[in-house]
């Protein structure tokens, strides 16, 4: 086990929204293993997937909050959006009923997480283009309207999954960055870890030591 | 109670009044007690609120507020409970909060149209010490207020006849008020009060009826000077009201206006004028045998001493709408960006109380993977750290969502409380202790040694028990996969380093899936339709106590493998600060899955409420 994995400077926390079969599940496994995930089982409550990125030099981890989209988990879900540094909204572009319930999740989105947390909408399967149900335009009105940033993605081709997991990450770490976002707030959804090689290592290898002796 | 004597005293009227009531009762029903209800209310509530009050308290003792009023009120019921039903649900809330905050003003306001009274009149500082007496009895004002007749008579001003009477009738009212606003010793006293306050109410409704043509032929009488006089001490009342609270005034105002107040001077005197010798009696027959033979004249004192009376109650209530909306201000103030208070309430109730596991877990790992930085560096081989694998397999992740999810279900039950009163209230609570009652771990079991077999059978038997569709097959396989690992590790190839790994890789691991499929069963029961609650929390208590012993065999597994690599080696004192850590992450995991079994706990009440 090499020490690769624990060399991270923030942890974001993401929520993957919206319908069920909209294929939240799939992109996130396309996000973390690259793959597409053919017959995905029903998600019950919440799922977790993480991944280390790089944004601006910075080593970053997701932590990734794959919620069922189920109506019964509703109110499961709901309580997981507290603390969420991105929301990633998802439907199905060749199912418009999942499109036109993106009111409802938006709302709860909003009302459940804070002001600076970045939403992200995903019209998701653009490889099936001919089933077609909502059009581009469409959608990306909405998400003007709405001030959210918007992508047509595949989860089976991969194609812009990766972008939207990436930017959403980028929006956040500029809101760090103009000081938008409050590291400090128990909400803010992103834990900064200031660790700097080579200082208080003395102090540090004591602590640890005590802590692991004494019971 | 603070005074057997009082009490007696107002069961007797109360006899009466109910017995008037009941005769009147057809006559007229045009005079609404909204006042009434208003000043009920305070009386209620105000006492109720020390600033420091537990909502739940609070809760409590609204709730024995009513399994009081139907017997003490019973033709009134229907009134009386309604008021007493709408506070609760529609003021409760916010009137609880806000009066802590307010009660000095309220006490500044009420003081102040006591004060006054006592400068315009000689009389009027007795009557003041009643109400501000918190111990005096009610048949002492009472009897104030009779002495307060007599005296009229040869009294011929107008003003100080307006407040005796005021004071005389409203000063069961008034000083319930104050006696508990500042005494705040409970509902003993707003028992008494809660007589008083609504039940006269009818009678005096009645007689108020039986009065109003008399009305006209007084307002000939013209005696312009007590009219100013008169409405001159309703604005020096008025504005001393206005003092405190600037809202006051105009409540006041235009719930009383100017002319209301005049004639009711004028009519009083008529009254004292025409009827000099019977008021006495009369009096006297309001406080004790009124219930026979009431004469017109015992009506008209009562009926104007109900207007009087009306007013000072206008008065207060006035100032206590104006709290009420300070009260409604502040919380909105408070409410803002946060409806319901949800995210107040959990801060306060929830977040003081428990540390966050996950939190402390995480500082942990990132502490210790500081430390292996620094060791890396010195080029030292590095040191497994069991947070860290915990969080590589999710078990983090999990727990701390099953915190948000057991914190969502404390704040619905906490409004499930807050909403709920009475005998539903009782139910709840004792549905909720024995809930706690079976989720009661058993105290450290004895080190059994379960076999894989018997592991398998008490984990299917909980969960079938459990009825969701979580699973433990795969910390079984986990399991089997480390004790034929543990049966043929080579010894003599395996360092102490690497089978210490391995054990804290391990327990890390089972802990993690523990803590995940106890993550899922909370998810899992929230969306069940039918629960068994016993069934639930015996089935989770038997996983807790299997997964714990679990870990002990893990441990203890492991530390025997160890100690056979001390035997004869030289390192024997590092092998065993080692068994130590072994024994330590154990303690340490078995703890986390206690931790995440309690979290489970609002889970369960959730499904039993």
């Amino acid at each position: 086990m090499s020490a690769g994995p624990y060399n991270y400077s923030y942890i974001f926390k993401y929520i993957i929204i919206g319908d069920m079969g909209v294929g939240k599940s799939c992109l996130l496994h396309q996000f973390t293993e690259k793959k597409f995930m053919a017959d995905c089982p029903h998600t019950i409550g919440v799922e977790f997937g993480t991944r280390i990125i790089e944004v601006s030099g910075q080593k970053i981890k997701l932590q990734i909050w794959d919620t069922a989209g189920q109506e019964r988990f509703r109110a499961v879900t709901r309580s997981y959006y507290r603390g969420a540094a991105g929301a990633l909204m998802v439907y199905d572009i060749t199912r418009r009923s999942t499109y036109n319930h993106l009111s409802s999740w938006l709302t709860d989105t909003r009302n459940l997480t804070n002001p600076s947390t970045v939403i992200f909408l995903i019209g998701n399967k653009c490889d099936l283009d001919a089933q077609r149900d909502v059009t581009y335009e469409e959608a990306s009105k909405f998400a003007e309207e709405n001030g959210l940033m918007f992508v047509e993605a595949s989860a089976k081709t991969g194609d812009n999954v990766e972008e939207a997991f990436l930017e959403t990450a980028k929006k956040i770490y500029q809101s760090i960055q103009d000081g938008r976002l409050d590291l400090n707030a128990a909400e803010s959804g992103v834990q900064h870890k200031p660790s700097q090689p080579g200082r208080n290592n003395l102090s540090n290898d004591q602590q640890g030591n005590k802590d692991n002796c004494a019971c | 109670m603070e005074s057997s004597d009082s009490d007696n005293f107002e069961s007797a009227d109360e006899d009466f009044e109910f017995e008037k009531f009941e005769k009147g009762s057809n006559t007229t029903k045009h005079h609404h007690p909204v006042p009434k209800s208003d000043t009920a209310k305070a009386a209620i509530l105000i006492p109720k609120a020390p600033p420091s009050t537990d909502v739940n308290q609070n809760k409590k003792e609204t709730s024995e507020s009513e399994t009081l009023t139907p017997e003490i009120v019973n033709s009134d019921k229907s009134k009386s409970e309604g008021s007493l039903i709408k506070d609760d649900e529609g003021n409760k809330q916010y009137q609880t909060k806000a009066v802590p905050q307010l009660e000095v003003a309220a006490k500044d306001t009420v003081k102040h149209d006591v004060e006054i009274e006592a400068c315009d009149n000689s009389r009027g500082s007795n009557v003041t010490g009643d109400a501000q007496d918190p111990d005096d009895d009610s048949e002492n004002l009472w009897n104030e207020g009779e002495g307060w007749g007599v005296d009229d008579e040869s009294d011929n001003t107008a003003i100080p006849n307006v407040q005796g009477k005021e004071k005389m009738e409203a000063s069961p009212k008034t000083a319930p008020i104050e006696e508990d606003a500042w005494s705040n010793e409970g509902w003993e006293i707003w028992e008494s009060d809660s007589k008083e306050i609504m039940i006269p109410n009818p009678a005096k409704t009645d007689n108020q009826s039986n009065l109003d043509p008399k009305w006209k032929g007084w307002s000939n009488w013209g005696v312009s000077s007590i009219l100013s006089t008169a409405t001159q001490s309703v604005s020096t009342l008025t504005s001393s009201v206005s003092q405190g609270l600037s809202t006051v005034a105009s409540t006041i105002e235009s719930s009383i206006g100017a002319p209301e107040p005049a004639e009711l001077a004028l009519s009083n005197r008529a009254e004292k004028k025409s009827l000099p010798a019977e008021i006495t009696s009369s009096d006297h027959n309001n406080k004790n045998s009124m219930g026979f033979g009431l004469s017109n004249i015992g009506s008209l004192v009562s009926g104007v001493s109900k207007l009087v009376e009306s007013t000072s109650t206008k008065v207060i209530s006035g100032g206590l709408d104006t709290l009420e909306t300070i009260g409604k201000k502040t919380m909105e103030v408070i409410q803002e960006g946060d409806p319901g208070l949800k995210k107040k309430r959990a801060f306060l109730n929830l977040e003081g109380e428990k540390p966050v596991l996950s939190q402390v877990l995480r500082e942990a790992k990132e502490k210790a993977e500081q430390e292996n930085k620094a060791r890396q560096e010195k080029h030292f081989a590095k040191k497994v750290n069991y947070e860290s694998i915990f969080d590589d397999h999710q078990g983090l992740v999990h727990l701390e969502a099953l915190e948000m999810l057991s914190k969502q279900c404390d704040m619905k039950l906490q409004l499930l409380f807050e909403s709920s009163s009475g005998d539903a209230l009782m139910e709840i609570q004792e549905t909720l202790a024995q809930v706690k009652e079976l989720c009661e771990l058993p105290n450290e079991e004895d080190e059994e040694q379960l076999s894989l077999e018997e592991l398998k059978e008490r984990l299917a038997s909980a969960v079938k028990e459990l009825d969701v569709n979580i699973t433990y097959d795969r910390l079984i396989s986990m399991w089997e996969e480390t004790e034929c690992w543990l049966n043929n590790v080579n010894l003599s190839i395996c360092d102490e380093n690497e089978l210490h790994q391995q054990a804290v890789e391990t327990l890390a691991q089972l802990t993690a899936i523990a803590v995940e499929q106890f993550h899922k069963a909370g998810e899992l029961l929230l969306i069940k339709d039918h629960h068994s609650t016993a069934d639930e929390a015996d089935s989770l208590v038997q996983l807790t106590t299997t997964l714990t012993s679990l870990i002990g065999i893990a441990a203890s597994k492991f530390s025997d493998k160890m100690n056979c690599k001390a035997v004869g080696d030289s390192n024997k004192e590092s092998v065993n600060s080692l068994i130590t850590n072994i024994f330590y992450e154990a303690a340490n995991s078995s703890s986390y899955i206690q931790d995440a079994f309690q979290l489970l706990v609002p889970v369960i009440e959730m499904g039993a409420v």
